[in-house]
């Protein structure tokens, strides 16, 4: 076995999916929005990014013919800029449909319906992006030729590039939800109707957070098609969107080390490592079964036995911010309190 | 006979600031509130039907009346919450019938619930700050610029939160999940949040609902220093005998109309008014 390339496959897959898990956590651990159609995000920034370095469908650069309905030829990090645009337009687009009037279940079944439209759109339509065959041949960023995964060299300076971004965006989380920011999400997620009244937004707030965790997932899809160098509706079908609220619910909702958990697990353990057992009965079709098996158990049983997560979210003790508070047993005050 | 914030209070604790119990100073002046020929539908159903009246200033008005006389529904419709389908509502001579809850909380008016209102998940003093409007912090950019940006004005308003949680006894609650408190508990952070953004027009559901007599006069005690501070109040209450004390002008609704106004000893001369309580 090519130990570095299962390493550097392993932290690019976990990064990238904590990364979209960071944008499914905004919307649904911090601010209560069950988007079922996050994988299209997803979806949308891998499709941005390969017909960003694909170049034109009419170009020479088109060796393999495939269809699609543009594209160009533009210089790392473009396309990945590209990727997060399209995907917070997207999420804007969706959210204006989706968000506006409804709320709960029927908010849920109507990104559902997004989600199957979407694919069915793109495997319907082969001029658009190339149907059911999907893209190949996409050129990694900053490497000439493109040759699928390049060697172990060129796999470990994306893995670390990958990390890096997985670090800056990691930073930029951490500054969004332990802010005022952050603090007005949750209070959405708590009580929509009463954060109206206390003067929020909230349908803004919640379009906001569709954007934001919309290029986040567009990111991640547009890092990952980098490196695996194909996409196709295969790899975006909602089973993926199921191992990513796995991740959020199993990691910790709220909680972005707790995603980070949840991901390491889901993405790292499950996914990539059911891959290394041995096959079942000689058939390697029950050995990938597991992967969803294994991760609808953990759901079930973190549901059950912690349904906060491994990492729940935090307790913010702003009285920290100032002088340590007398405590008064019981109170002095209005009222004398057990 | 409304409460006295100036007379001793029988509240084990309330601590009054002095210029609580002075005259608040705000002079009468045009009505801070007028509502003209309101009606609301539901389908068929009009909860609210031609209700027309004004609200003076510094003063807390009852709203009271039997369960279904669409008490609730009106203050929904002041609050932005529900757009009314006949008539309008004035704020300070502007019209506010069509902007959204939000746009008419950041115009001064904030509202307390019925049922519970607290943010259950955030903590106490989250709670309080999300009382406060305009913050620099809630913003992208703001926000990711980081403490540097918005921690003074976080820290000016932690301090203040617990300045208020203070006078009511629960800084020992600071930064205990509201869902952790008892009902009375968060009724007045309820009522401590809506405080925090300074509104003119605070609007109150059924502040004492629930919560036992003890903790009721506390509140009484509280909105009284409000109102002596010179803050307006409605407030929707089936507790007649905190009306009576608290609000010397008082509306009563039955079958979505104003049946009567006045003070609550007028009021209970008013065979109609009886008869309006007792046959729903």
């Amino acid at each position: 076995m090519n130990w570095g390339f299962f390493a550097t496959t392993v932290i690019i897959y976990v990064v990238t999916s904590l990364i979209a898990a960071w944008g499914l956590d905004l919307q649904f651990g911090s601010t209560g929005v069950l988007n079922f159609s996050f994988i299209i995000f997803v979806a949308a920034g891998a499709y941005t990014a390969a017909i960003l370095t694909l170049g034109s469908p009419s170009g020479p650069g088109n060796v393999a013919q495939q269809q699609y309905f543009a594209g160009a030829t533009l210089p790392f990090p473009l396309p990945w800029i590209g990727a997060m645009v399209v995907g917070g337009i997207l999420g804007l687009l969706v959210g204006l449909v989706a968000l506006k009037r409804l709320r709960g279940d029927y908010e849920a079944i109507v990104m559902l319906v997004v989600s199957l439209m979407a694919l069915y759109i793109v495997l319907s339509d082969v001029g658009f992006l190339n149907g059911a065959s999907g893209l190949a041949l996409i050129p990694s960023p900053l490497q000439s030729g493109g040759n699928l995964t390049g060697g172990t060299g060129y796999g470990w300076f994306y893995s670390g590039l990958t990390v890096v971004v997985g670090v800056i965006v990691g930073f930029v989380m951490h500054r969004l939800m332990e802010s005022p920011l952050g603090r007005a999400l949750r209070a959405v997620r708590e009580n929509e109707r009463a954060a109206e009244a206390m003067g929020r937004n909230t349908a803004a707030l919640r379009l906001l957070v569709f954007a934001l965790g919309g290029s986040l997932g567009a990111l991640s899809g547009a890092i990952l098609v980098g490196f695996i160098n194909a996409w196709s509706p295969g790899a975006w079908g909602f089973a993926e969107t199921f191992l990513l609220f796995a991740a959020v619910i199993v990691g910790g909702q709220g909680n972005l080390v707790g995603v980070a958990v949840g991901a390491f697990i889901i993405f790292g353990l499950i996914i990539q490592g059911v891959l290394f057992l041995p096959q079942i009965g000689g058939d390697s079709a029950l050995t990938e079964c597991l992967q969803w098996i294994t991760a609808g158990l953990l759901i079930l049983l973190s549901m059950w036995l912690r349904p906060q997560g491994i990492i729940p979210e935090r307790r913010r003790r702003l009285s920290r911010w100032i002088a340590p508070a007398r405590r008064k047993r019981n109170g002095s005050g209005l009222l004398r309190w057990r | 006979m409304a409460l006295d914030p100036a007379q001793p209070t029988s509240v084990a604790g309330f601590r009054q600031r002095p210029d609580a119990v002075e005259s608040s100073g705000v002079p009468a002046g045009p009505p801070i509130l007028e509502v003209a020929a309101l009606g609301v539908t539901f389908g068929g159903v009009r909860p609210v039907v031609d209700v027309s009246f004004s609200v003076k200033r510094a003063a807390i008005t009852g709203l009271i009346g039997p369960n279904g006389a669409g008490k609730s529904t009106l203050l929904n419709v002041i609050a932005g919450a529900v757009r009314p389908s006949a008539g309008s509502v004035a704020f300070e001579g502007k019209r506010i019938t069509r902007p959204s809850a939000h746009a008419v909380a950041r115009l001064g008016i904030t509202r307390t619930f019925q049922l519970s209102g607290e943010f259950g998940g955030l903590t106490v003093l989250e709670n309080m700050l999300m009382g406060a409007r305009a913050q620099r912090g809630e913003s992208v950019i703001g926000a990711l610029l980081g403490r540097r940006y918005w921690g003074a004005q976080e820290r000016a308003l932690i301090t203040r939160a617990k300045e208020l949680l203070e006078e009511c006894g629960l800084v020992s609650k600071l930064d205990d999940y509201a869902r952790d408190l008892s009902g009375g508990q968060r009724r007045i952070v309820e009522i401590l949040r809506a405080t925090m953004a300074d509104p003119k027009l605070l609007l109150l559901d059924e502040p004492f609902a629930g919560i036992n007599k003890s903790t009721a006069r506390g509140i009484e005690t509280y909105l009284a220093t409000l109102r002596a501070r010179g803050m307006t109040m409605i407030m929707v209450e089936h507790e007649l005998a905190s009306v009576d004390r608290m609000c010397e002008d008082v509306l009563v609704m039955a079958r979505g109309s104003v049946i009567g106004r006045g003070t609550m000893r007028d009021l209970r001369g008013s065979r109609d008014i009886r008869q309006a309580y007792l046959a729903g």
